[in-house]
């Protein structure tokens, strides 16, 4: 899953996206305002998370701009302003949640999860497709009962195909989920992590359309 | 305390007026009658003397002389009464016939024992007789060799006069309690505007930016509500200062909160010992950064206590750059940058407040080395002409476009270029002090490349 993140303060910054990666999110982190609205755009990031208290472009004027230009994705907005009247507004402004500084990681990972939830449709952390299950909590999956040790971006890769199971997703909507904006990866990459977890469940279980993207069935075996 | 009402004294103003200037009316008119009364009276009683000459002129003067007095009896007052006579006193008039010896030949009885007076001129005289006083013309008849004396008793005109008092005064005293109630309701609803403005502010919501406006304001009260417009949108603007500047302290002090706990949550959360250590020293990082965030609002705070508590003094601006350098000392070696310092040795006097400006100075300073990569410069200058002193910081680092130089100044507003430690709090203390000493800060093009010049003019006799 990708995550844009826009915070100003260098190490608070590092530490989200650390803290990002580990629960096994992909991170774009921007530093400013300015190319933030830019890189929401192709709407392939699957949440933003946003400072208010940016330098040069204020981060309301961000997401202002980006509802404006009609990009959907949900922003969690995080601040030191805690007065109500300024999370009325930011939530007036579009956004989709609000989290005041200072927060602990575990209500960041309750909140983007949450805000996963609803953006699936889902009722709980879970994601289940036929013998595949998958916890975004625990960060744990099953197949046909038996748990399964994934890597990061394993694990990133089988929950973006998940959540869309039966439909076809594209390899570059495959990538920036892995990788974020930076698009240095080689053409193989995607195929490498998608062989390594055909090995780890079963080659069934990924269809592949002809380098055009992959798919889960909604059945699999 | 009790409050004076301007309803009340307003009334008591205006019913004083009203008394003041009715009552000497009411005098005038009242000798004014009571003159015309005499006068008419007066005339009464020389009309009705020579009524008498010539009634005895007609009927034969012959007719009286003789040794007898004839006397008129004169009806009491009760008599009259009876008789259903309408008036009026016959014992308060009365008239005498003399011979031209003082023989009295004809009178009213009740003026038998009135004192007898100068028979040979015609005159006005007062005489009195037992209780009272009366008014007596003497008319010297030389055709019939007769003296007529006519009389009234003064009282009577007294009466008239008090009759006419009562009818005129009393009115006016029963009316004055009624003009002071007209007047109170008349100046009640000239107040009006004034009540509408109380009820207007007293039913104001705390909160609320809008100018007070009244339908149908007086033009008496449009410098009173532009005043109070003016006092409400200053204070609105403070309170947003306000608002902004603690909205913007609790960005800066939560955000290196924030990465704080994030940091530690994360080292605590791992077993890897690079992920740990990258944790920890961004924790660390933080917290320098809150630290220096919490001196210079400390500083911010003890400037202003400083400032409130004491007055300007003469001051060597050049002492505070020497005081200052030595202190940035450490810092200006670890930086790697040259500064360079005022070439002037003869003291340079202000008006100032001495921690003030050492505060502008060093955050000036610290500023300029910050932005200034390594083995680049900054520049300080100091000069004085009649009309000002300049402090400037000239350096030669990436400087700020023309176009941003007027959002700098902004309390915590961070150029895009400076990472995490921005400008922040240091120009806010910057701005404050320049302010303090009615100085102007202009952020120009610096002489040495790109970089930026930050001149500071203090007035001379500020």
């Amino acid at each position: 899953m990708h995550i844009i993140l826009i915070e100003d303060d260098q190490e608070l910054g590092a530490a989200i996206r650390r803290a990002l990666e580990r629960l096994s999110y992909t991170v774009t982190w921007l530093l400013d305002g300015e190319g933030a609205v830019a890189a929401m755009r192709d709407e392939t990031a699957d949440l933003v998370l946003l400072d208010l208290g940016l330098p040069g472009k204020d981060g309301l004027d961000v997401l202002v701009e980006a509802r404006r230009a009609r990009i959907r994705t949900p922003v969690l907005i995080l601040t030191a302003r805690d007065a109500v009247q300024a999370r009325v507004h930011g939530l007036d402004a579009g956004a989709d949640d609000y989290l005041t500084k200072p927060f602990h990681l575990d209500e960041l990972g309750a909140r983007i999860r949450s805000l996963t939830r609803r953006m699936q449709g889902l009722a709980d952390n879970r994601i289940e497709v036929g013998a595949l299950c998958l916890d975004l909590a625990t960060l744990e999956v099953t197949f046909r009962g038996q748990r399964v040790d994934l890597t990061r971006r394993e694990f990133s890769l089988l929950q973006a195909l998940m959540e869309r199971a039966g439909r076809l997703v594209r390899r570059d909507f495959l990538e920036s989920s892995l990788y974020g904006n930076d698009k240095i990866v080689g053409d193989s990459a995607l195929d490498v992590i998608v062989h390594s977890l055909r090995r780890k469940l079963s080659f069934e279980t990924i269809q592949n359309i002809r380098a055009f993207g992959y798919m889960i069935p909604r059945e699999p075996q | 305390m009790k409050h004076p009402s301007l309803r009340g004294r307003l009334r008591w103003l205006i019913v004083t007026m009203l008394v003041l200037v009715l009552l000497p009316l009411a005098l005038y008119s009242f000798r004014r009658t009571t003159a015309e009364m005499e006068e008419l009276s007066d005339g009464r009683l020389a009309q009705a003397a020579h009524t008498i000459s010539s009634l005895i002129q007609r009927t034969g003067v012959r007719a009286l002389i003789g040794n007898e007095t004839l006397l008129v009896p004169v009806q009491k007052k009760s008599t009259l009464r009876s008789l259903g006579e309408v008036r009026t006193d016959e014992s308060e008039v009365g008239f005498q016939v003399f011979n031209g010896q003082g023989q009295l030949l004809l009178g009213t009885a009740n003026l038998s024992t009135l004192p007898s007076s100068a028979m040979d001129r015609s005159e006005f005289l007062d005489l009195k007789k037992a209780h009272h006083i009366w008014r007596v013309f003497t008319f010297v008849d030389k055709a019939n060799d007769m003296v007529i004396r006519v009389a009234d008793r003064y009282d009577t005109r007294e009466e008239i006069v008090h009759a006419l008092w009562l009818d005129h005064g009393l009115p006016f005293l029963f009316g004055l309690p009624v003009l002071a109630l007209l007047v109170g309701w008349a100046v009640k609803r000239g107040l009006q505007p004034l009540t509408g403005l109380a009820s207007a502010l007293a039913t104001r919501e705390p909160g609320n930016r809008e100018p007070i406006t009244l339908d149908h304001s007086p033009l008496e009260l449009q410098p009173v509500l532009a005043a109070l417009n003016e006092q409400i949108e200053r204070q609105e603007n403070a309170l947003e200062r306000e608002r902004r500047f603690s909205a913007d302290v609790a960005h800066e002090l939560r955000t290196p909160a924030a990465s704080i706990t994030l940091n530690l949550e994360s080292a605590m959360a791992t077993t890897d010992l690079a992920e740990i250590y990258d944790s920890i020293a961004g924790a660390h990082n933080s917290v320098r950064l809150l630290s220096r965030r919490i001196e210079q609002l400390l500083a911010l705070a003890k400037l202003e206590a400083n400032v409130a508590s004491n007055q300007p003094a003469t001051i060597d601006l050049l002492e505070i750059a020497s005081d200052v350098i030595a202190e940035l000392g450490p810092s200006i070696a670890g930086s790697g940058v040259a500064l360079g310092l005022p070439q002037r040795q003869s003291p340079v006097l202000v008006q100032g407040y001495d921690a003030a400006l050492a505060a502008l100075l060093r955050n000036l300073l610290e500023n300029a080395i910050r932005h200034v990569p390594r083995g680049g410069q900054v520049q300080l200058a100091i000069e004085q002409n009649a009309h000002e002193t300049t402090l400037e910081v000239i350096d030669d680092g990436p400087g700020i476009p023309p176009e941003r130089r007027h959002a700098v100044f902004a309390r915590f507003h961070r150029e895009a270029s400076s990472r995490g430690d921005g400008y922040g709090l240091g120009l806010s203390i910057v701005q404050r002090v320049a302010w303090l000493h009615r100085a102007s800060i202009e952020l120009l093009d610096s002489p040495l490349g790109n970089g930026l010049r930050v001149r500071v003019a203090i007035p001379v006799g500020a």
